[in-house]
């Protein structure tokens, strides 16, 4: 069922300090990685509401990827570790529902990991292209 | 054991410490019971207790704040009143909580039994399980309006700008309503169970809740209202949570 | 020969494939009895599956006529810029087989909102493609009043024909055009002795009914009273009874994703009078409740010559706390003093 020429498209909530600077270094160093990310910049991970994930798989992202900085280095103290906890129930949940387990995924990235954000991405798109388009709520 | 339930309420109010007090007392049909609120000692000649006193009271706390509340509790309304006081919507001074024993049929050897079942199903199998349950959801919110922790003065669901899901009745609108609820309630639903009875189109709302109870126990150690001087779960966080989800 | 108000008896096996014959060429909607959860309107697959049990569908029939959403209109862009298309009307023929004389006789009510001096196209067209075909209830249960509303478990007002179950025969009663051409050629006509069993199983169904409502009347005496607070104080403000009741028909409209939809809304619910500006005039249970019963049992009448209520029951039947606005109105005093 899977359209012709069909890609896949994924929203990202990166963390401004560390993961939305990894992906930049990715770029500026030219390191190539698929488009289909479309990065929304939140101060922290610990910003992004779990409505915002139900959203966009509610709304059609074949995926979500959630990105922030490494346990000890959040620019806010804290901020990562409420994300942590928050983050992992929603996942088990979203599974429970019946929703395919890749479309929902965490990462931590830091500003100079530019190398692993390239090799994440180009990873998680190819997991997506194996789970095929999101039909959860059929037409709309 | 009646009359010294409405005693102990007439007491209350002889000694002017509640302005009101939740009890239950026997519906239109002279069977069943329905909640009762009592201003005088008057009043508390209708009180009654039966195995027909399902409700759990706390629900009303929400639009009482301000006032001096006295309610009967059973032994999971005492573990809402827990959670309302852990989240500070209430002042214990305020609070006048009469505990009854209640008489349970006694409870399965395994909680989370129906929620394992799901959870051994495929994920196929499961999404077609709940898309066919959301399927009946009239988004009436009655489970929302009789459950004693959504609280909000403005629910996500009510708001406009922005519209955070869909007010139509269709599977996306349903699924994200039933999910949200759910994950507001998380660490917080003491699994009362009375948005399950509530729901007039009966979808099974309390294997929603119990999942994440079954999850934030095993993840964190976790249990709804079990003290007041507990902090609540997604307040607070530890330096060992599970982390192996994360890439 | 005029083709309303006939009456054709049939036997089991008949009526099994007349039904047949429709479920080929219609949608056919039929209660059906989900276990444990409840009765609802479902797809029919099966001429068999026809409904004849005792229990009351949770919703009312009413959501095939004013829909719970429905899509006004569609904002679109072309090379000459954005403009809004029209919803489409549907198109496709429905028959529903099973409703209750109660939930048919609410479309007649609604009919006087929606198909009056105000016409709205989609109500109307749902009501001339879709073919109501009820069945005669002999089991009310202790929440039903509809004699007490003017109606009765026997009456096919709202509907094109109504069929009643007597031992292993149906007598139909062919009320339209539109039931006429399902039933106007099935079984026979019947006969005197069976003209007269009809007559005493149509008492014997009304007399099922035990319970009796009276709405007092001069309610309007009544509004100032403090009753109505503790009338409604174990309200929950929750959508069941408006959602689940055949007559009542508030919405709301929201614009969401470039659509206009008209959705259900509840005067029960907390923000149902709020005002852009933060002003709510009816802030608390006691204003709410008092004007759902208002509406229905004193402004609908003046309005319109009856109550928007017509006895079904599912408001009591299904509150989550067992309110009972019937008595609750049938108790309202009417001296100023309580």
């Amino acid at each position: 069922m899977t359209k012709e020429g069909w890609e896949p498209n994924i929203i990202g909530f990166l963390c401004n300090w560390c993961s939305y600077a990894g992906a930049d270094l990715a770029g500026t160093s030219r390191m190539e990685y698929p488009p289909n990310i479309k990065i929304i910049r939140v101060p922290c991970s610990g910003r992004v509401n779990p409505l915002f994930v139900l959203k966009c798989l509610m709304n059609g992202a074949d995926g979500v990827l959630i990105s922030g900085c490494h346990i000890g280095d959040c620019h806010y103290s804290e901020g990562n570790f409420h994300a942590r906890r928050r983050f992992a129930v929603l996942k088990r949940f979203l599974e429970y529902l019946g929703l395919d387990p890749r479309r929902f995924q965490m990462s931590w990235v830091s500003a100079s990991e530019g190398d692993k954000w390239s090799k994440l991405i180009k990873e998680l798109v190819e997991e997506i292209k194996t789970a095929g388009p999101n039909e959860v709520t059929g037409d709309d | 054991m009646i009359e010294e339930l409405r005693n102990k309420v007439k007491e209350l109010f002889a000694s002017k410490r509640v302005d009101v007090v939740l009890g239950y007392q026997r519906a239109v049909d002279g069977v069943s019971a329905k909640p009762l609120f009592i201003y005088n000692q008057e009043d508390a000649e209708r009180l009654v207790w039966d195995s027909y006193c399902v409700y759990n009271l706390a629900c009303y706390l929400k639009e009482l704040a301000g006032k001096k509340v006295g309610i009967i509790a059973k032994a999971c309304d005492v573990k809402s009143i827990a959670v309302l006081l852990q989240e500070n919507q209430w002042k214990s001074q305020d609070l006048f909580v009469i505990e009854v024993e209640e008489v349970k049929p006694s409870a399965p050897a395994d909680k989370y039994e129906s929620v394992r079942k799901l959870e051994a199903k495929s994920a196929s199998e499961r999404l077609k399980f709940w898309e066919e349950e959301f399927s009946r959801c009239i988004r009436c919110y009655a489970c929302r309006q009789v459950c004693p922790m959504c609280y909000c003065p403005r629910c996500v669901a009510d708001q406009s700008m922005p519209a955070w899901f869909s007010r139509a009745n269709s599977l996306k609108g349903n699924l994200s309503w039933n999910v949200t609820r759910a994950m507001h309630l998380a660490g917080r639903c003491i699994d009362c169970g009375e948005c399950e009875r509530a729901c007039p189109v009966g979808i099974p709302l309390r294997d929603l809740n119990k999942k994440i109870e079954k999850d934030v126990k095993e993840l964190f150690n976790y249990e709804a209202g079990s003290s007041v001087e507990q902090k609540p779960l997604l307040s607070c966080f530890d330096k060992n949570d599970p982390t192996d989800f994360i890439k | 020969m005029s083709k309303k108000f006939m009456e054709r008896i049939i036997g089991r096996e008949e009526l099994i494939r007349v039904i047949e014959g429709l479920l080929g060429n219609f949608q056919v909607v039929g209660p059906r009895e989900l276990p444990g959860k409840g009765v609802f309107y479902q797809p029919m697959k099966n001429a068999r599956d026809i409904y004849l049990g005792g229990g009351f569908t949770i919703e009312p029939v009413k959501k095939f006529f004013l829909s719970p959403s429905e899509c006004f209109f569609e904002q679109k862009r072309n090379e000459s810029g954005e403009f809004l298309e029209e919803a489409p009307l549907a198109g496709d023929k429905r028959i529903i087989i099973g409703a209750r004389s109660c939930e048919a006789r609410g479309l007649t009510l609604l009919d006087k909102v929606f198909d009056s001096d105000y016409k709205d196209s989609f109500y109307i067209n749902n009501r001339k493609r879709t073919t109501l075909i009820g069945i005669s209830c002999d089991s009310p249960d202790k929440d039903c009043f509809c004699t007490s509303m003017g109606g009765s478990p026997t009456e096919g007002r709202g509907m094109d024909a109504l069929i009643f179950e007597i031992g292993d025969q149906f007598i139909i009663e062919v009320i339209s055009d539109k039931g006429s051409d399902i039933f106007g050629s099935a079984g026979s006509e019947l006969n005197e002795e069976q003209k007269k069993l009809w007559e005493s199983d149509k008492k014997k169904r009304k007399e099922a009914l035990s319970r009796k409502v009276a709405v007092p009347d001069g309610l309007d005496k009544a509004f100032g009273s403090p009753y109505w607070e503790r009338a409604s104080s174990a309200c929950l403000s929750c959508g069941v009874c408006t959602y689940l009741c055949p007559t009542c028909h508030c919405f709301d409209l929201v614009d969401e994703e470039r659509k206009r939809l008209r959705c259900y809304d509840g005067c029960a619910f907390a923000d149902f009078t709020l005002h852009a500006s933060g002003e709510n005039p009816r802030p608390t249970k006691k204003e709410r409740y008092r004007q759902r019963a208002y509406h229905k049992f004193d402004y609908f009448k003046k309005n319109f010559g009856e109550n928007l209520c017509v006895g079904c029951g599912r408001c009591i039947r299904h509150c989550p706390v067992k309110i009972d606005i019937a008595d609750i109105v049938a108790n309202a005093p009417l001296d100023k003093e309580s």
